[in-house]
């Protein structure tokens, strides 16, 4: 159990190809990890990281965002949370393959993590638990 | 890289011109590890907005989102992170470290301790070095500032001495170009009296200077103008401490005070109020008289011949010293129609403290060799303490192993375990730094009486701390590294499998350093008992006089007219046996001379012979012995006034088979007539000086009274006292004691002796301290092969002998081998002494049984305690 987070963390974005920052300098990094919060942007961005699967990646959320939700967001700004959500463990990544449109660059592609998930699914029944206190005359 | 070149070659016909620019700038600021990825969506979105928008409007949505790229969370990823670490660790090295350090209890406190020692005897030092080297540096013109020097050929050989004819200042300022200042500066061993109301201060030394003398130096004046002090020959400064003791609180500026000599009154007033000297200058004046008031008394001194002065030169700015000393070299030649051939030149007077002695002519050392000395005595301290922590930290290491190897199997790597270990040291060391910086604190008071300084701990001062703070971290990194580089080194592999490190090479090394801690010991040991020996040899040689019962004063005010009559009552009234007037005290030298001539001397010959005065009945006074010849006695002899005794080794230098009768010349001719045997004017280390000893044609300072031995002492002085006042009312009686004054002749090497004792023991206690850790953790690790032997029947001595031996073999080589070393050294110290001990086998073997018996009792508790453990004990566990 424990070697399987371990193995989430270390795959970070970037990190992956150079196995020697990879040491256990991580364990009092990330032993904070219960305390996580995540923002509105983070927990849209993980959203999308899960409803996309295999086609999870920088470009593709930020063309989701824009068409779904109508709302312009820039492209830096999802590669920048998408390493931050990386770094703590609720999604992993490794790299796909490239098209036409894009030059021949190969994707990231991010996969949601246990924790990823468990995260959203607390963060959904906490704010359901919350959305019934509200009283029946606002629905 | 050549990932990147690839990058470059794929595709660019779907770009529009002008592109290839921001990737490249997207490249120089992306991390190469995201740049594929990013490049790639920032591409993949220009060719959806070229479907959409037009392709201006696409191309600047293109270089926006570029642009956007630039910011922290991806131009600092990975680099960020990688240098943060180590810092975000330090916590973490904190509590290991100081869970570690608390589990091994003793350890750490021999290791602190060790550490701590070591620093504060260096520290100690460190101090006082800094001191010395501060001396007279604070003058804003220091580097224009230069003392006049005398050199001359004797027999060979080049000497040099830094006293000079009083006339040289004024000479030198009024006959050549470049020199802005000159002034004479003199401490004249003389007695004045100084009045001002009803207090009275007898002082023996007198301090003499020209006005110019005030612009030469930044001695800061508190009262009074530093341009025209000085300047007339009736005003005097003072410092504002001895202001004090003749006025009191009373303001002294302005006031006016006299001062007495050779029974005449003077009135000064006081032009000046000069802050107290620092404790870092050489000069020791308490008031400064202007020279002007001697020449205004008809002691006009013009004569080229008397060395009794210091000149000190300001010279311009820009001046070339080499050339002025060109020009200057043969000003007293001009002067005195080349009677002389001594030369003059002009030495940096900063340089004086530290380096002011000459070896035929060029400048070699002088007190720069003891601040050396005890430099390398400060470094050794330091490097003792460090190999007691590499010691005890590699021995250790064992305990540690686990650890090393449970890290690394979780994947750190050998760079943060060395800086995890570096950081254990220098926490340690720092501890020890603050622990030492308190001893030094309460030991600086009586570390002062001991050097006789006043040195203090600066902590409002930056560079204290800074030095502080960067001397503890190279103390942790020297003490730290090896054991760091060592631990780091371990094989996770066999220390998890539980195999133990057999290291012979580290136990060899291990020996070395504590052969190097115990040889320096040995060599600090063998020296405080050569210091002892030579300080009780030396005491114990024949000063050649009587000097119990025989004191001395100064002659003042009205004794010089009563003379007659005040000797006549002291002997009448049978306190005294017998009164000589002399020059100088019989413990100090009043005055030599290369220029006396006698029947068949050397021309080449400038021996410095010791001139002394006597009145008459040296021999009853001073309980000196006459070999040849007869006593001087004025009664029988009046023309004793210009007779001379000759010491044994003016006899020897001289020449003569039968001296008495001889006509020897200095100044006018004295004709000898009786041979003394040597007595120890000077110094009783070194040969004795050959000596005249003239008639009563001399001048005279000094009386010295042999006091009646078969009545209390202190009746005598009380006698004595009421005699002196009845003939001399004006002035205090202040007496010596001749035994007291000849005693003050070994201060010097007792203080030697007294340092080299306290940092040897410290160095001592330091590698004792490394031994106990090391056999500490020698019988620790053996205990079960004691167990083991003992269930065999082994006896209590012989596992005793066992355990012993292993420990005392370094020490027995470190002996041997550095025993000669201290033989080389001591002899080298002793060469300085004409008088002086032979180098014994037994010193050495005195010195090595010693550090043996140290050793063997430091280690002896644990030793013997662990030969009688019982055996259960250490055997039930396995």
């Amino acid at each position: 159990m424990c070697a399987k987070v371990y193995h989430d963390i270390f795959n970070n974005a970037g990190i992956v190809d150079n196995p020697k920052i990879i040491s256990f300098i991580y364990l009092t990094k990330y032993k904070h990890m219960g305390k996580d919060y995540l923002g509105e942007f983070e927990e849209l961005i993980l959203t999308l990281v899960a409803a996309l699967q295999e086609d999870a990646y920088g470009a593709a959320i930020s063309d989701e965002i824009e068409t779904r939700l109508k709302r312009d967001v820039n492209l830096s700004a999802v590669h920048v949370t998408l390493y931050r959500l990386e770094d703590k463990g609720f999604i992993k990544s490794k790299m796909g393959g490239g098209t036409n449109e894009r030059g021949g660059r190969r994707k990231r592609i991010y996969t949601i993590t246990n924790a990823g998930i468990a995260l959203l699914r607390t963060m959904k029944e906490t704010r359901l638990e919350l959305w019934k206190m509200v009283p029946a005359l606002a629905k | 890289m050549s990932r990147r070149l690839k990058n470059r070659n794929i595709k660019k016909d779907k770009h529009q011109p002008g592109m290839d620019f921001w990737l490249s700038l997207l490249e120089f600021f992306c991390p190469i590890d995201l740049y594929e990825e990013i490049e790639g969506d920032i591409l993949q979105k220009h060719n959806s907005d070229l479907v959409k928008h037009s392709p201006q409007k696409s191309k600047r949505r293109f270089i926006w989102n570029t642009i956007r790229f630039l910011r922290p969370g991806i131009i600092l990823r990975n680099t960020f992170t990688n240098q943060q670490n180590p810092f975000i660790m330090l916590d973490h090295y904190t509590k290991i470290a100081f869970r570690f350090l608390i589990r091994n209890k003793s350890f750490s406190a021999m290791n602190v301790l060790g550490l701590a020692f070591g620093i504060t005897g260096a520290m100690l030092l460190f101090l006082w070095i800094e001191r010395e080297y501060s001396y007279d540096q604070f003058h804003t013109d220091k580097e224009r500032v230069y003392i006049a020097w005398n050199r001359e050929v004797s027999k060979g050989q080049i000497n040099c001495w830094p006293t000079t004819p009083r006339i040289l200042a004024p000479t030198l300022k009024a006959e050549y170009a470049g020199i802005e200042a000159a002034s004479s500066y003199a401490n004249y061993s003389d007695t004045y009296l100084f009045t001002a109301g009803d207090k009275r201060i007898l002082v023996n030394n007198v301090f003499f200077a020209d006005p110019d003398f005030l612009s030469m130096f930044s001695f800061p004046l508190l009262k009074g103008n530093r341009s025209s002090a000085l300047m007339e020959p009736n005003e005097i400064l003072l410092t504002e401490s001895f202001a004090k003791k003749l006025f009191g609180d009373k303001e002294a500026f302005g006031e006016i005070l006299t001062i007495g000599l050779y029974g005449e009154t003077f009135p000064f007033t006081i032009s000046g109020i000069l802050k107290d000297l620092p404790p870092n200058t050489d000069f020791t004046f308490e008031y400064l008289i202007p020279w002007q008031f001697l020449e205004s008394a008809g002691e006009k001194d013009e004569s080229w011949g008397n060395n009794s002065v210091a000149t000190l030169v300001k010279i311009e700015d820009g001046i070339d010293i080499n050339s002025l000393n060109l020009k200057i070299k043969d000003i007293r030649k001009n002067h005195t129609n080349n009677t002389s051939d001594a030369e003059i030149f002009l030495y940096e007077q900063s340089r004086m403290h530290l380096y002011s002695r000459f070896e035929n002519g060029i400048s070699s050392g002088g007190r720069i060799d003891i601040v050396r000395m005890l430099t390398i005595l400060g470094v050794v301290l330091i490097i003792i303490a460090c190999i007691n922590f590499i010691n005890l930290s590699t021995a250790r290491a064992q305990k540690r192993s686990k650890e090393v190897a449970v890290r690394k199997v979780t994947g750190a790597y050998r760079t943060s375990l060395v800086i995890q270990f570096l950081f254990e040291s220098i926490m340690l060391a720092s501890a020890a730094g603050i622990i030492s910086l308190g001893i030094v604190y309460l030991l600086l008071p009586s570390f002062n009486t001991l050097v006789e300084q006043r040195l203090s701990l600066d902590f409002s001062n930056t560079y204290f701390w800074l030095i502080l703070v960067g001397g503890i971290f190279a103390v942790g990194i020297l003490a730290g590294s090896y054991p760091a580089l060592y631990v780091s080194s371990f094989r996770p592999v066999q220390i998890l499998k539980g195999e133990r490190m057999i290291s012979g090479r580290r136990n060899i090394l291990r020996s070395l350093l504590v052969i190097f801690q115990f040889g320096f010991a040995v060599m600090m040991i063998i020296s405080v008992i050569v210091i002892h020996k030579q300080i009780n040899f030396v005491q114990a040689r024949d000063n050649g006089y009587a000097k119990e019962n025989l004191i001395y004063h100064f002659i003042t005010g009205d004794i010089e007219k009563n003379y007659i009559a005040y000797k006549d009552e002291m002997i009448r009234s049978g306190i005294a046996t017998s009164v000589t007037k002399t020059s100088s005290p019989i413990t100090d030298r009043l005055s030599n001379t290369g220029g006396i001539k006698w029947r068949g001397k050397d021309p080449e010959d400038k021996t410095n012979i010791e001139r002394f005065f006597i009145d008459e009945d040296i021999v009853g006074t001073m309980g000196i012995s006459i070999l040849q010849g007869r006593d001087m006695d004025l009664a029988r002899f009046p023309s004793d006034s210009s007779a001379v005794l000759l010491n044994e080794t003016a006899v020897a230098l001289m020449g003569f088979k039968d001296p008495v009768g001889e006509i020897i010349h200095d100044g006018w001719d004295w004709h000898v007539i009786g041979v003394i045997k040597d007595f120890i004017l000077t110094s009783p280390h070194q040969k004795v000086e050959p000596m005249v000893l003239q008639g009563s044609r001399g001048w005279f300072d000094v009386i010295h009274i042999r006091l009646n031995p078969a009545r209390d002492t202190r009746q005598n002085i009380a006698g004595l006292q009421n005699i002196f006042t009845k003939y001399n009312p004006e002035y205090p009686f202040e007496y010596y004691f001749v035994d007291e004054e000849y005693k003050q002749k070994f201060v010097d090497l007792e203080k030697t002796l007294t340092i080299t004792t306290v940092f040897s023991s410290i160095a001592i206690f330091v590698a004792c301290l490394g031994l106990l850790g090391l056999s500490t953790y020698m019988i620790e690790s053996r205990v079960k092969e004691i167990g083991i032997r003992k269930v065999l029947g082994g006896s209590v001595i012989s596992i005793t002998k066992l355990l012993s031996a292993r420990s005392l073999r370094p020490i027995l080589i470190a002996i041997l081998i550095f025993s000669p070393v201290a033989w080389l050294s001591m002899n080298w110290w002793l060469q300085s002494f004409a008088y002086r001990i032979a180098m014994d086998l037994w010193i050495f073997v005195v010195g090595g049984v010693a550090i043996l018996l140290i050793a063997l009792i430091t280690i002896g508790v644990q030793t013997i305690s662990a030969a009688n453990a019982n055996p259960v004990s250490s055997l039930r566990k396995e």
